[in-house]
Order: C-alpha cells, then sequence, then structure tokens
C-alpha cells in the first residue's frame, strides 16, 4: 500500500500528493458550500438577492481558489516558473479565446454598472423576461412564457437594454376612438371618473385624458396612465376594459370602421325577372 | 369595537362589515362579509381576538411603506416658528390573532378606497398611499372607522416664509391611538429649507388613556432602520 502511495507520477509529485490535493480540492468544496449555504440562509431577508448572490460566488469560488493555490506545490507547480510559460500560453490562450474573455469582461463591468438585477424586468434585443442571474461569463433571462434563454455577456453589454422596472413608475397608453355622435366629453369625464377610481392609477403624475385626433370613422381619445412600475400591466389590462364597458353603459359607443359611399348616377339593381313583374304590377 | 375580544362567538360589525368567528371542529372559522365573503381557518387553543386601525399601506396590496397627505389648502409657515394643526388620514382595519405571547394576522379591510401617488420624480422618488385632508385648528370630528386624526407639529426652522401643501411620512414609525371616540396619531413637520423637511411620527396619543394600536410591522416582524423621513422632492 505505502509503495502505491509513494509511486512517482511525475518529477517528484506521488500518488500520495495527488490523493492528498484531491481531498484538500474535495474539502474546501465542501467548506465552500457550507459557508454560502449557512451564508445565504442568515443573509436572505437582509440583503437584496442580486447582491447577496454576487457576494456568495465570491466567497465560493475565493475559497476554491486559494485551496487550489495553496496546494499547488503538492503537484510540483512553482508559481514563478509559471509566469514565464503562463505569459505564452497566456497569449496563445487569449488568440484562442476572445470572446471568453469578451463576456468575461463584459459580465464585469455589468456586475459594476449594474444596468439589471437579478429579478428585474428586462428586453434585449427582442427578448423579454425576468433576469434570473447575472452570471460572469453570461446573463440568464426568464422568458413571460417560462422559457430559459442563455445571452452572453458581451452581447448582453452592446447591445440596448431596457429595464422595466429601474425607475418606480411607468406610463401607458390607450388610444380610445368614440362616433361622431357620442359627447366626447362626457366621455373624457367617464374616462377620468374611472381612472381616479382606481388605486394603482397614480394620482401624481396626473393622468391625461384628450381628444388626440379626428379620425376617418371616430372620434381618439388619448388616455395616459401612469402606474407603479411593479403593478403597470395588471392597471393597464384592468382599466381598458372597464372604460370600454362603462363607455357604452353611457350610451358611448366604439364604433366599427364604416364608410358613405356616394355614386355619381343612380345606381340600378340587377333584379330578377319575376321581381321586376311584381314590381311592375 | 377595537379592541381585544375573546375567540368564542365573535361577531361585530363594522361599517358596511360584518365580522365574525365560528367553531368548527378543532378549529376556528373567521368571516368576513361585504358583499363578498372572505373566509379563513384559524387553528388556536386558546388566543383572543385583536381589532384595531393599522398604518393605511396595506389594501388592495402591500407596494409601499410611504403615506403622503396632501392639504387641500396649502399652509404658509412664517420664519422660526411653531404650530400645532390636526389633520386626517385614512384607516385600515387589521384582525390579529393572538396566543402564546405571538400574533397573526388574519384580515385587513378598509372602508377607504386606497389611492396611490408618486411623491419626487420617476426614477427616484417614492410611490406614497395618497390621503387628501384639510387642516384645523382643532380636533375634527370624523367617523373613526374611516379616518383618524393626526397632530402635526409644524416647524418652520428657516429664516423664510415657507408654503407647504403636502407631507409624507415613513410608515413604519407611525404610532396609532384609540378610544371609544377617535383613532389619532402624532408627527412632526421640521421644515429646514424652502423644498427640505424632516417629518417623523410621535408615540403621543391626543388624550390620556387612549389605547395604542398593535402596529403592522411589528405583527409582522420587519425591522425598522430609522423613523424619520426627509422630504427632498419639494413641499
Amino acid at each position: 500500500m505505502i509503495d502505491i502511495l509513494d509511486y512517482r507520477i511525475y518529477q517528484d509529485v506521488t500518488v500520495f500528493d495527488l490523493i492528498f490535493v484531491i481531498l484538500v480540492m474535495a474539502v474546501a468544496t465542501v467548506f465552500a458550500k457550507i459557508v454560502t449555504t449557512n451564508l445565504r440562509r442568515a443573509l436572505i431577508d437582509k440583503m437584496k438577492r442580486d447582491q447577496l448572490e454576487l457576494m456568495l460566488k465570491i466567497i465560493y469560488f475565493g475559497i476554491i481558489i486559494v485551496a487550489f493555490i495553496g496546494v499547488l506545490p503538492s503537484l510540483g507547480l512553482d508559481l514563478s516558473g509559471l509566469l514565464v510559460a503562463g505569459g505564452i500560453v497566456g497569449i496563445v490562450i487569449g488568440f484562442a479565446s476572445q470572446s471568453v474573455v469578451a463576456n468575461l469582461v463584459s459580465g464585469i463591468f455589468l456586475i459594476s454598472e449594474k444596468p439589471i438585477k437579478i429579478g428585474d424586468q428586462i428586453s434585449i434585443e427582442g427578448v423579454a423576461g425576468f433576469v434570473e442571474d447575472v452570471n460572469i461569463l453570461s446573463t440568464i433571462i426568464r422568458t413571460y412564457d417560462g422559457l430559459y434563454v442563455r445571452i452572453p455577456n458581451e452581447k448582453v453589454f452592446t447591445s440596448s437594454i431596457t429595464n422595466y422596472v429601474t425607475h418606480v413608475a411607468r406610463r401607458f397608453e390607450y388610444s380610445i376612438g368614440i362616433r361622431y355622435s357620442d359627447d366626447a366629453e362626457r366621455a373624457v369625464e367617464i374616462i377620468k371618473r374611472l381612472i381616479d377610481e382606481h388605486p394603482f392609477a397614480l394620482k401624481n403624475p396626473e393622468p391625461q385624458v384628450f381628444v388626440d385626433s379626428l379620425g376617418d370613422n371616430s372620434v381618439n381619445l388619448t388616455v395616459r396612465i401612469w402606474a407603479p412600475s411593479n403593478e403597470w400591466y395588471s392597471v393597464k389590462m384592468d382599466l381598458l376594459w372597464k372604460i370600454k364597458t362603462e363607455l357604452e353603459r353611457n350610451g358611448i359607443e366604439i364604433p366599427f370602421p364604416q364608410r358613405v359611399v356616394w355614386f355619381a348616377n343612380e345606381l340600378r339593381a340587377d333584379l330578377g325577372e319575376g321581381e321586376e313583374k311584381r314590381r311592375e304590377t | 369595537m377595537f379592541g381585544y375580544h375573546e375567540l368564542k362567538d365573535f361577531s361585530a360589525e363594522i361599517g358596511e362589515y360584518r365580522i365574525k368567528i365560528e367553531k368548527e371542529g378543532v378549529f376556528y372559522r373567521y368571516i368576513r362579509e361585504n358583499g363578498g365573503r372572505k373566509e379563513k381557518n384559524v387553528f388556536t387553543d386558546s388566543g383572543r381576538l385583536i381589532v384595531n386601525p393599522v398604518e393605511p399601506v396595506n389594501l388592495p396590496k402591500e407596494i409601499t411603506n410611504f403615506l403622503q397627505i396632501r392639504f387641500r389648502k396649502p399652509f404658509v409657515s412664517e420664519p422660526k416658528s411653531t404650530v400645532e394643526v390636526y389633520a386626517t388620514f385614512p384607516i385600515e382595519i387589521a384582525v390579529f390573532v393572538a396566543a402564546k405571547k405571538s400574533v397573526g394576522l388574519v384580515d385587513v379591510f378598509s372602508m377607504q378606497r386606497p389611492k396611490y401617488t408618486l411623491y419626487g420624480n420617476p426614477r427616484e422618488g417614492i410611490i406614497c398611499r395618497y390621503w387628501e385632508s384639510d387642516l384645523h385648528a382643532d380636533v375634527p370630528s370624523v367617523d373613526r372607522y374611516r379616518e383618524g386624526v393626526i397632530r402635526l407639529r409644524i416647524v418652520n426652522s428657516d429664516d423664510e416664509w415657507i408654503e407647504i401643501s403636502n407631507a409624507v411620512f415613513d410608515i413604519y414609525g407611525m404610532k396609532i391611538f384609540y378610544d371609544d371616540e377617535m383613532v389619532c396619531s402624532s408627527a412632526s413637520v421640521n421644515i429646514l429649507s424652502p423644498k427640505v423637511a424632516e417629518t417623523r411620527f410621535t408615540n403621543k396619543p391626543l388624550r390620556d388613556k387612549m389605547k395604542k394600536s398593535l402596529e403592522l410591522y411589528t405583527a409582522r416582524r420587519i425591522s425598522i432602520a430609522g423613523v424619520k423621513f426627509v422630504m427632498e422632492w419639494g413641499l
């Protein structure tokens, strides 16, 4: 048994050294896991989720890296010697892994600049949903229909990001057409009352309801409402139908497209023979 | 109606609401009726029911912990002055169950229609529960199940005349008191400059022998960082 442990794999590195390294790394991984799990439990109510996750990742990989550097001499690796070799290898790897490095650097900038946080609702180049995680190389999005989308950080960093919830309030808009024969002032009054009755349609900034344009088929009203960013979609869904039904209840209708056609000459209908006779008698 | 009640055969009417407790086998059933019906099962051996006014930021759902009281007529305060005025604030009524030295929230309802607003700008401002009130020189008479009376101690520390038209409070510091006639609270508004004021609730009832309400943030075990709020987006 001792002979096997003393068996040299390369240079002065024996099987014992290798087992020692594996054990140390295993213990370090388990230790890192225990530390991060306990920290997560202790701090989950006291810190923002994105900050907590970032801190836990740094601690987790920090413990593993420290352990790895600690056991490098057991593997016969001299760090000073690695510097020269590392320089050459680094250039080679650098060329080979440009995109990885670009993603890494973008990830560092994303984490420091914080245009997005875990839990935010965002849209990046047509992908909209909740930010699940901001990793060092990629950003994970859970789309509104529950799909998992991984976007490389370089793409996230160089694209325009729309963050729907960074600001505390946001505005949405309806365009509502009513008949020319309807009382537009009454319609405005009804819509304003409905907005006022909705708790999350904000009092300030003041909602706007006004006649926006005289269309081909309808008088078009524009309705602009501010709502808390986290509630805007439910307010938007809720109010539109209420406005529609309340306007109709008050005799104000949203018209179908219609067109009045005038003919230069009287239009002659092509009536059947029987019909002609019946008309003559 | 506000106060501590035995669970057994509890029944009460508050405005258009009717709340009651029914024993069902090993647990109690809490029922609130007002057009619609809300039911909740409560399991306790020897609990008591606590009904009292709470901080008005819970309905229809909790999205903020700030209350903005907008004065219907702006108040112009002279330099280096202190004045006490009275305003009103909305009431939400909470039903707690208390047992084994701990309380749990059963229900929150209100006879006021909630409305929210933005104080400040959309980028940095805060969402607040919105309330409009007149300022009174004396304690106004209000329905205690709908509105409470808040004593505002307005201190103008500046050297200029300053007009103030609203007060924003961090509701987590709110202390609410009640008796058989009214619900009340107290706060101070310290005007530091024409655009900045510091608001803070104080722990003083308007009258002696008023009972202190059980607070929602206490029941929910929310830690309180500070009770004052700095109004930095205008008065």
